[in-house]
């Protein structure tokens, strides 16, 4: 209410007024002055979120030195006093508080119905570092950081053209967050625009403080367990997005940009698959599609052969794993269910347990669950090998949120193998598959290219196509501006002179 | 309109195929060798043309009533009480196909590997998952099929290939040995297989594009005649004359794969493969039976009607048969006739019907029945 009323041109009330709202902010400093030793005037600011070096230099000591003519309003104080470039004119309490919270210090001055706020806002924010979630043998080092600005910074130094546009709202009634959504004009589609910002707008929550607030609720399916938006902190990541025609939504205050539509591959695919060579991108597509697998299934499947399918195993082998199952108390699947959980937890204690202690606890893991539960008897000695291969199969995956969903479906579907063998294993993948053609994310069907197919598509999903054959964007790009590259662009030696 | 997705013509001859072929692949090569004998695998070229024909009269219907499904266009054609009494017909009758296509995944897995589970929970279980895609429309159905065919079809054709050594081709000689009379007697079951592709009729509304609709669903037609002539050759080539004796001739075959002595007894790897043909089979009839159970009562949404009616598929299934021998001697004999009447004579009747009353109508110079009804 009376923060949106507009300044008054009497300073006094104005004063009683930020007093009222600052009340019991120790940390909101107003500082009286007058300029030209006449008019009085108050600086209002937060302790050490602006610089105030810069502040007392370029505003305070011009103002308070002016003389005083003729004609004196804000206009020519911007015109003429302030070597500031960052200035803006504020005429209600709601853009005095709202430039003061930022870190911009406001001046307001007696008889003037303006004030002027002043970019000196100041924050601490981190050096840029490499990602340490999606690490890259071959590509940029450099990694998002919690500043906004710094990443936007980061992304308009990949895309310099003017056709990449920010659209900034605020989200969050206490934490006021800023939320900018960027997209390139022409390639991403103005539906997907609209949408992306009508599902933000409709957010009503006290506080963002991670991108993982805003995802769930855009999520198209709330209670589905995959990842419907993917979210990276690497910016090479998020500008190929951008060229492919998605929409990038940058929260301030985390590294983690949110990109949409995602499909199931994109969450697959690692950002060096497009820097080492096609040969190479493809072969590693191949060898992760197939460890994808393994990272779901290894488990079940070993566990089903053992309880209703003995006659699969070969003779010796059979042998060899009947000797080391000999003196198991627990039947398969109870004896799978407890190493592939204490790996789960072992995994996460490494995560949560300071660096130094880390690498003890895994010491310790691997000498318990590897070496003493096999001499003790309780676990098999081919179980520790399933869970080995199981654990480095779902590493392989490069987003995280997509291999903690599929550690997390491994569960069930160990259940259903250890209840109803193969079949239960079919009917597990069966609900999987279904429940994946189900999904959408932001319109987009998420197993996309394969189904529904796309054969254009195809090309940078099952293998990585060299780039010069990448003619088309993705499907989901706006209609009019599909070609990405002309054709012939193919090398070949030069044929050279005989 | 009840069902908003759409589906391409490709979608529908891919999730076609296994929806006739799953359950033909494993008990058709043994029934048609009963009666056709060396000659089995000329059957179902013969019994294909029953497949093309449907195809032929569902894709004419549609074209009589483009937006409607068999259950909404008998009331148009014979008028509403006579129609409801064919949808009601219509919709019984695959309830009891279904049940039996329950029937015969359970018996087969209950056989093959689950021999104490009770055959309401591998029933049970199958028909759960199938409602799952059941609830997420044609679209789901569609995309599903994108996924599972191809790699069934793959898988297929590599045990194919594993057993061509193993082949014996004297066993196929003489061909037509007694002329084509016994190769004909044997294609009156995979001809029952084969007018199941009636069902198209319930698919053709939500297709993008009807006139490639005809064009794929007669590929698909061929590629179930190509999948089961090809099953056909190989369980001839394998075992002769003993065909007719195994139940499942394709398991059997299964056992003769051994790759470098360490990968054998496949047996189970076919049986998973198999079971998502099925679950593709299952899921159409279930969805045609809800979609047109639905439109018969005229509701506003069929995904309330999921579960009962898949608890009806349930009883259907256990009630169906007491045991494999019944389900089989059911298949080959009195249940070919039974499915072939309904599946044929009710299109073509509607059909010729159909056209007759269009023509008279266009004689009054009264389109009414043209013009699709939206719903």
């Amino acid at each position: 209410m009376i923060k949106k009323d507009s300044l008054s041109i009497d300073l006094a009330e104005n004063i009683k007024v930020l007093e009222s709202i600052y009340a019991d902010c120790s940390d909101v400093i107003f500082r009286h002055f007058s300029i030209g030793n006449r008019i009085k005037a108050i600086l209002i600011y937060i302790e050490g979120m602006s610089d105030m070096e810069e502040m007392d230099k370029n505003v305070l000591t011009p103002l308070m030195l002016r003389e005083i003519g003729r004609q004196f309003d804000i206009q020519t104080i911007l015109e003429k006093n302030l070597a500031v470039s960052a200035v803006k004119e504020v005429s209600t309490f709601k853009d005095v508080t709202n430039e003061v919270s930022s870190g911009n210090p406001v001046v307001l001055i007696n008889h003037q119905s303006q004030g002027v706020s002043v970019g000196f806002a100041k924050s601490e924010k981190r050096s840029i570092q490499e990602p340490t979630s999606e690490s890259v043998v071959r590509g940029p080092r450099d990694g998002f950081i919690e500043t906004l600005s710094t990443n936007i910074v980061l992304l308009r130094q990949k895309i310099k053209s003017t056709d990449l546009k920010t659209k900034s709202i605020q989200i969050g009634r206490y934490s006021q967050t800023k939320v900018v959504i960027m997209y390139i004009e022409g390639l991403a589609d103005h539906a997907l625009i609209q949408e992306v910002e009508n599902r933000l707008n409709r957010i009503d929550i006290d506080g963002v403080l991670e991108s993982g607030y805003i995802e769930e609720f855009i999520k198209d399916h709330p209670y589905s367990p995959f990842p419907q938006i993917l979210n990276t902190e690497r910016p090479d990541v998020t500008a190929a997005s951008l060229l492919e025609g998605n929409v990038v939504i940058l929260t301030d205050g985390t590294p983690f940009v949110l990109i949409a539509p995602t499909t199931f591959y994109s969450l697959l695919q690692s950002a060096e698959d497009y820097y080492g060579g096609f040969i190479i991108g493809t072969f590693l597509r191949w060898l992760r599609y197939a460890f994808l697998l393994v990272a779901l299934l290894l488990p079940s499947v070993y566990v089903a052969i053992l309880t209703y399918h003995q006659e699969m195993v070969p003779t010796s082998l059979l042998i060899s794993v009947a000797k080391s199952r000999e003196q198991i108390p627990f039947p398969a699947l109870v004896e799978a269910l407890l190493m592939e959980g204490s790996f789960e937890a072992l995994r996460e204690a490494g995560i949560r347990l300071p660096k130094n202690i880390g690498s003890a606890i895994s010491i310790v893991g691997a000498l318990v669950i590897g070496q003493a539960a096999v001499s003790a008897g309780l676990v098999s000695a081919p179980m520790v090998m399933v869970v080995a291969i199981t654990g480095i199969a779902s590493f392989m995956i490069p987003r995280y949120s997509a291999a903690i969903t599929l550690r997390i479906l491994r569960f069930p579907i160990m259940f259903l193998a250890g209840t109803l063998g193969l079949v239960g294993i079919m009917l597990g993948i069966l609900t999987i598959i279904v429940h994946m053609c189900t999904i959408r994310s932001f319109g987009v069907p998420y197993l996309q290219p394969l189904a529904p197919i796309r054969n254009t598509e195809l090309k940078d999903s099952i293998i990585r196509a060299p780039w010069w054959s990448l003619k088309n964007r993705p499907h989901w790009t706006s209609d009019y501006n599909k070609v990405r590259q002309p054709n012939g662009q193919k090398p070949s030696p030069s044929k050279g002179k005989e | 309109m009840l069902e908003r997705g759409k589906i391409s013509p490709v979608q529908m001859a891919l999730f076609m195929n296994p929806a006739i072929s799953a359950t033909a692949l494993l008990l058709v090569p043994s029934i048609t060798a009963k009666h056709a004998h060396q000659d089995l695998w000329l059957s179902p070229i013969w019994a294909s043309f029953i497949g093309y024909f449907i195809v032929f009269v569902s894709y004419q219907l549609n074209k009589l009533f483009p937006n409607q499904t068999i259950i909404e266009y008998s009331q148009q054609i014979v008028g509403k009480f006579f129609g409801k009494i064919i949808g009601v017909i219509l919709l019984l009758f695959y309830l009891h196909i279904t049940g039996v296509i329950v029937r015969e995944y359970g018996e087969f897995v209950s056989g093959a590997s689950l021999f104490h589970t009770p055959m309401a929970v591998i029933i049970g279980t199958m028909v759960l998952v199938c409602s799952l895609a059941v609830r997420g429309g044609i679209e789901v159905i569609g995309r599903a099929g994108e996924i599972i065919v191809p790699v069934v079809l793959l898988l297929y054709v590599i045990i194919f290939i594993l057993l061509i050594k193993d082949l014996e081709i004297k066993n196929m000689f003489p061909i037509m040995e007694k002329g084509i009379t016994p190769s004909l007697m044997g294609s009156v079951s995979p001809q029952s297989w084969f007018s199941e592709f009636i069902l198209i009729s319930f698919l053709l509304p939500y297709v993008t594009d009807r006139k490639r609709g005809m064009k794929w669903g007669m590929i698909s037609v061929f590629s179930v005649t190509v999948l089961l002539v090809l099953t056909n050759i190989m369980d001839l080539l394998l075992f002769g004359n003993m065909t007719a004796s195994l139940t499942y001739p394709v398991m059997v075959a299964a056992r003769y794969i051994s790759i470098a002595d360490f990968l054998e007894h496949l047996e189970s790897i076919v049986m998973a493969i198999w079971i998502s043909g099925t679950f593709i089979k299952i899921t159409v009839f279930y969805y045609a039976i809800t979609l047109g159970t639905a439109q018969l009562l005229k509701l506003s949404d069929f995904r309330p009607l999921i579960l009962p009616i898949g608890f009806l598929i349930l009883l259907f299934g256990l009630w169906s048969s007491n045991n494999l021998e019944e389900l089989s001697l059911f298949l080959g004999t009195s249940g070919a006739i039974y499915i072939l009447s309904i599946q044929i004579i009710i299109p073509v009747f509607l059909l010729l019907t159909g056209f007759i009353r269009n023509k008279v109508q266009q004689g009054k110079g009264n389109n009414e029945n043209e013009a699709p009804v939206n719903h």
